[in-house]
């Protein structure tokens, strides 16, 4: 999650009669005529009070939208079509006005008004509110948001004043997650191979024993050789076994093939989200970028967030030979089972040198197919 | 209660209002004051009864079509009754009241609220036609409910489009209103009451500011004439005696009379002058002198007769000057303290007849402003004289003012009698005047009576009578004496309000006097009437006074509010315009002085250094930087002061919170038990100790120790249940006593030292 504040200052406000507004001032209209025609004073009392309604309702709206503070509580990553929370934080930072009937509405980067019916009734002077409310992303790619309209029909009803605070936002959206079923994950990964390392790293077997170097962590001091060489000495551990693999998502596809990229995308991501659950290791090559492997949650997100802003490129001579993978190993490091994602049958794989699987979405209708 | 119901009980006590108004303006029918009530009453029955579930009125009438049948059959009488009566303002007011009935009855969603908003407005302005003073208080009412409605109206109206949404509150939002909005839910709390407060004494404030300033224009093309005008009687070319007797048990208000020369009311009352009648004929009066002509008007604005230029010319002392505000009645006579000799304000023409009466060119619809001026006649020494009696008066004159009926030989006859040992007109009046005042009694409640000559009948049957029969007997009696008199009608004002300082004068007020034509003093005026025993105004004291009260306020409610006009709006800028003239006079003038002053003082001060040795500037000049110094010790501090970082200003407002204040009182009571806190030691540290020593305790030490922590370091406002438990704890550590004696107690503080 994380939040954005708006300035105490909109930037943007306007102001229109309701419909309401508009029968009142009408109304004034006409009593304005009769009190002119007939010169009756008690005419022009009502006339006054009337006006004194509609400045009053005008001053009091303007007032009440001033010196707020706007936050919006983000999550890290959206996934299309699937409901996500967001939270709207306004503060009231006058000191002695409070707020009535406040409505709020995010504003996307196109401008349209995202009205979810946030409706604080009071908000008093210096308190604040959250407000939730669920998005649903159309689609993937990098959601913008511009800021937050706060709107309110405060005191009478007769005006409708909208004040725009500036807080944008941008949050990568995920494909869709769709669970794989086991046994085709199955046969993805039989071509792949598991593999086991040693190597230091965290775990929980020794490794190897040194001394101590100014810098390293005094948990990590072995005492019983300490004790018995009278010098610092500390150990090293063994990082634990991991299985590891590289997907490779191809963004080479033709326009007719838009769709199926975005099902190739979402297949990827579906993987990336079934490989870590299973405590993969793993690496992600789309086109020209490459992740470092990893595990876990953390890097389960900046890989979804690689797919949530990669893009379909359209397929020229140049892209037709096999890409050079952009993050090569060496020979002593593996790469772990090797999944090619296409949307199109033609794109090249990339040359590698462990048995790769290649999933073709566009030949998945028919079942799956791995080669 | 919560905001939806509010409104509802607010939008018909709003109507409530409106109707209360109208009623009192427009004098509704009976059967339709009856009929709106009931449905107010059950409409407002219904509101609060859906609120506390104890009283449900079902709807009457359910179907749409119903109601629009109901509708169209009320626009159809509307249109009937407008047609035969004519009355279309009246009609369209019962129409009015006549939907209102029905809205109240069908008062279902948002719109028909919206409707009866619409109808109250209406009445309301309908009202404004008859007000009278009780518009004030109304109008407050009205503007307030109206405020309070319209306010519960803007925040319903978010809940009417959208569902609200469920949110989150925070302690500080539970403190600061404690009443509304709890979990989630719209209730009318004290805040919202205080809000609409605010609001609606903004609008009151911009209201009276708004009626002040808006441009009055003097392009009035209706005027609201029916019915506002008083029948009188007396002041027509011809009187029939006798003609007074009805009115003066009227007790409305003709006239305020202000005497802007003296704060105090005449000792026998104010004669204000109306009509003079010259010709008797035995059963009549009438002014034979009724020839009116226009009276020009001076670049001053005064309509003054010729020669006189309102009274210049006059010594000030001999002037008396009314300010009259004169209601509408039916006769376009002009009243003033005898003898009126010029009148100023806003009158489009004025004319004089023969008698000295002066009129306006037509009776007026609305009320009336005008200053008179007067000049008061006294009885001169020369008439005093039985020398200076003349032998005879101008024929011209003697034929007007000696006129006597026909049948008038017992008249004169008495007349005689009464004055035979007068030697001057003055005495003879005097004589007539005291004998009718001594001889007769004063009553309204006369018989009707078929006698040829009432007059005889006044003076040799009944005797008794009104001052319209003593006026005719002593004009009658003192022309058959040869003396010219005439008959004058107008009002005698008695009645002093003492908190406006001015008269009051009512229809039961009219009277009838003589004027005495006294060859060296002229016209004088003469009044046999004796104070009548019947008071109509019967009331005590205290009502009297409240009705004066009440009065100067109408008085002043009619020239601040319903008689304000563009002169006043002239008057006010050329009062602003002068003002600020003066203002800005008086600043330059300061100004002024105090650059006389500084450039004075730098005069001296350089001539002081010139002339002064090296230790006086010295002196001086380390006073300077001393001043010098303290002007920016002050900036810097105020600069600091206001300058200072919000979160510094946070944390001392947390460390300074309710339990951590609670936790000290802890600490002193421990301190006092021999467990005394050291310094450097951590609050829970110090729970471990004191859960070492005083092991009975540490569970109330621990949890006050807890919550303080939480509120001074775990930057979270604590709610007011746990302020509570931590005063609950600390009031049961209080109750505990560590050591039973003292000596206990000093080796206890010494223990606690020693940690």
């Amino acid at each position: 999650m994380h939040i954005r504040l708006a300035r105490e200052r909109p930037i943007r406000q306007s102001i229109r009669l309701t419909s309401e507004g508009g029968c009142f001032s009408l109304l004034v209209l006409a009593i304005g005529v009769v009190a002119v025609h007939t010169g009756n004073n008690l005419f022009y009392l009502l006339l006054s009070m009337m006006m004194s309604a509609l400045a009053v309702s005008a001053l009091a709206a303007v007032f009440s939208l001033r010196r707020l503070e706007i936050g919006r509580h983000l999550p890290d990553l959206l996934y299309a079509n699937e409901p996500s929370p967001v939270a709207l934080v306004i503060k009231n930072q006058k000191r002695w006005w409070p707020c009535y009937a406040l409505r709020l509405m995010d504003v996307a980067a196109d401008w349209s008004e995202l009205n979810r019916g946030l409706v604080v009734p009071h908000l008093p002077s210096g308190a604040s509110r959250i407000l939730n409310y669920t998005l649903v992303p159309s689609r993937r790619g990098l959601l913008k948001l511009r800021g937050v309209k706060v709107s309110t029909t405060f005191p009478f009803g007769f005006f409708d004043k909208t004040a725009y605070y500036p807080s944008s936002a941008a949050v990568p959206v995920c494909p869709p997650l769709k669970p794989l079923p086991e046994w085709f994950m199955r046969e993805v990964l039989k071509a792949g191979r598991e593999r086991s390392v040693h190597r230091k790293g965290y775990g929980s077997d020794l490794y190897n024993l040194r001394l101590y170097q100014p810098g390293d962590d005094s948990r990590t001091i072995h005492w019983l050789t300490t004790a018995k060489t009278s010098q610092l000495i500390v150990r090293e551990t063994e990082e634990d076994r991991e299985r590891r693999a590289t997907i490779h998502l191809s963004p080479l596809a033709p326009d007719s093939h838009d769709a199926l990229f975005e099902d190739a995308v979402a297949l990827a991501a579906a993987l990336v989200c079934h490989l870590i659950r299973r405590g993969y290791w793993l690496r992600l090559v789309v086109g020209s970028v490459c992740s470092p492997f990893g595990y876990g949650d953390a890097h389960q997100v900046e890989l979804l967030r690689i797919l949530a802003l990669c893009e379909r490129q359209t397929p020229s001579k140049a892209m037709m030979s096999p890409p050079p993978d952009p993050l090569w190993l060496p020979d002593s490091e593996p790469e772990g089972a090797i999944i090619v994602v296409r949307a199109w049958c033609q794109a090249p794989i990339p040359a590698a040198r462990e048995l790769v699987s290649v999933l073709d979405v566009e030949a998945l209708e028919k079942g799956p197919y791995v080669s | 209660m919560s905001l939806e119901q509010a409104f509802r009980i607010s939008s018909i006590l709003w109507a409530g209002v409106s109707f209360v108004a109208l009623a009192l303006g427009t004098g509704l029918p009976a059967w339709l004051v009856f009929f709106t009530t009931v449905a107010l009453l059950v409409s407002f029955a219904r509101a609060v009864g859906a609120m506390a579930g104890w009283f449900s009125v079902p709807q009457v009438v359910r179907s749409a079509v119903t109601w629009n049948v109901l509708v169209l059959a009320a626009f159809f009488g509307f249109v009937v009754e407008s047609l035969t009566s004519g009355e279309l303002l009246y009609a369209g007011l019962r129409f009015l009241m006549v939907l209102m009935i029905m809205k109240l009855f069908r008062l279902r969603d948002r719109g028909d609220y919206l409707h009866l908003h619409a109808i109250t407005v209406v009445m309301m302005l309908a009202a404004a036609l008859r007000a009278d003073l009780w518009y004030v208080p109304l109008f407050i009412a009205y503007l307030a409910l109206g405020v309070w409605t319209l306010f519960l109206h803007g925040m319903t109206r978010q809940r009417g489009n959208q569902p609200f949404t469920t949110f989150a509150t925070t302690p500080r939002q539970q403190t600061t209103c404690p009443s509304g909005f709890e979990h989630g839910e719209e209730k009318v709390a004290a805040c919202f009451f205080q809000m609409a407060s605010g609001l609606a004494l903004a609008v009151l404030c911009l209201t009276v500011l708004l009626f002040y300033a808006l441009p009055r224009l003097e392009t009035r093309s209706y005027h609201n004439d029916d019915g506002a005008v008083i029948r009188t009687a007396g002041f027509s070319d011809s009187v029939n005696l006798g003609a007074l007797g009805p009115i003066k048990l009227d007790p409305r208000i003709v006239m305020r009379v202000e005497l802007p020369d003296r704060a105090i009311p005449e000792r026998k009352g104010l004669y204000l002058r109306g009509m003079t009648f010259d010709h008797y004929d035995g059963r009549s009066w009438v002014n034979r002198l009724g020839r009116r002509w226009p009276i020009r008007q001076t670049t001053q604005g005064i309509f003054a007769l010729q020669g006189q230029e309102g009274g210049e010319q006059m010594a000030p002392e001999l002037l008396s000057r009314q300010r009259i505000l004169l209601e509408p009645l039916d006769t376009p006579v002009l009243f003033g303290a005898p003898f009126m000799e010029a009148v100023s304000g806003k009158l489009p023409a004025v004319q004089v007849d023969g008698g000295g009466s002066f009129y306006l060119p037509v009776p007026v619809a609305n009320p009336l402003e005008y200053t008179a001026v007067s000049r008061p006649t006294t009885v001169l020494p020369a008439d005093l004289h039985p020398s200076s009696f003349p032998s005879q008066y101008p024929e011209e004159f003697l034929r007007y003012f000696t006129q006597v009926p026909p049948t008038s030989d017992r008249i004169a006859a008495l007349a005689r009698t009464v004055a035979q040992h007068a030697r001057t007109p003055y005495e003879q009046a005097m004589a007539v005047q005291d004998y009718l005042a001594r001889h007769y009694r004063y009553s309204l409640a006369l018989p009707v009576s078929d006698h040829t000559n009432p007059l005889e009948e006044f003076l040799f049957k009944r005797k008794t009578g009104y001052c319209e029969h003593y006026a005719t007997a002593m004009a009658i009696m003192m022309r058959t004496l040869g003396v010219p008199s005439r008959l004058v009608t107008g009002f005698l004002a008695t009645e002093w309000n003492e908190y406006g300082n001015y008269y009051v004068v009512r229809q039961q007020d009219a009277h009838a006097w003589v004027e005495i034509y006294l060859p060296h003093s002229g016209w004088i005026v003469m009044d046999p009437t004796p104070a009548g025993d019947e008071n109509v105004a019967s009331a005590d004291g205290l009502w009297l006074a409240w009705t004066r009260l009440i009065d100067h306020l109408q008085l002043r409610w009619n020239r601040v509010v319903v008689q304000y006009s563009a002169a006043d709006q002239l008057a006010i800028v050329q009062g602003v315009q002068t003002g600020g003239a003066a203002i800005g006079h008086k600043v330059r003038e300061s100004f002024q002085i105090l650059l006389e002053t500084i450039t004075g003082l730098m005069e001296k001060s350089v001539s002081l250094l010139v002339t002064a040795t090296l230790g006086q500037a010295v002196a001086t000049g380390f006073t300077v930087l001393v001043l010098l110094g303290l002007l920016r010790s002050m900036w810097l501090f105020r600069k600091r002061s206001q300058g200072k970082p919000l979160g510094m200003k946070e944390e001392n407002e947390r460390a300074g919170g309710p339990v951590t204040q609670l936790y000290e009182q802890m600490l002193s009571y421990l301190s006092a038990q021999g467990l005394q806190k050291p310094t450097p030691l951590g609050p829970l540290q110090f729970v471990n100790i004191v859960r070492h020593q005083w092991a009975e305790v540490s569970s109330m030490v621990e949890a006050i120790t807890t919550l303080y922590c939480k509120e001074r370091f775990g930057k979270v406002p604590l709610t007011l249940e746990e302020y509570d438990l931590a005063r609950q704890r600390l009031g049961e550590l209080r109750n505990r006593t560590r050591f039973a004696s003292k000596s206990d107690l000093q080796r206890g503080i010494g223990a606690g030292n020693g940690i």
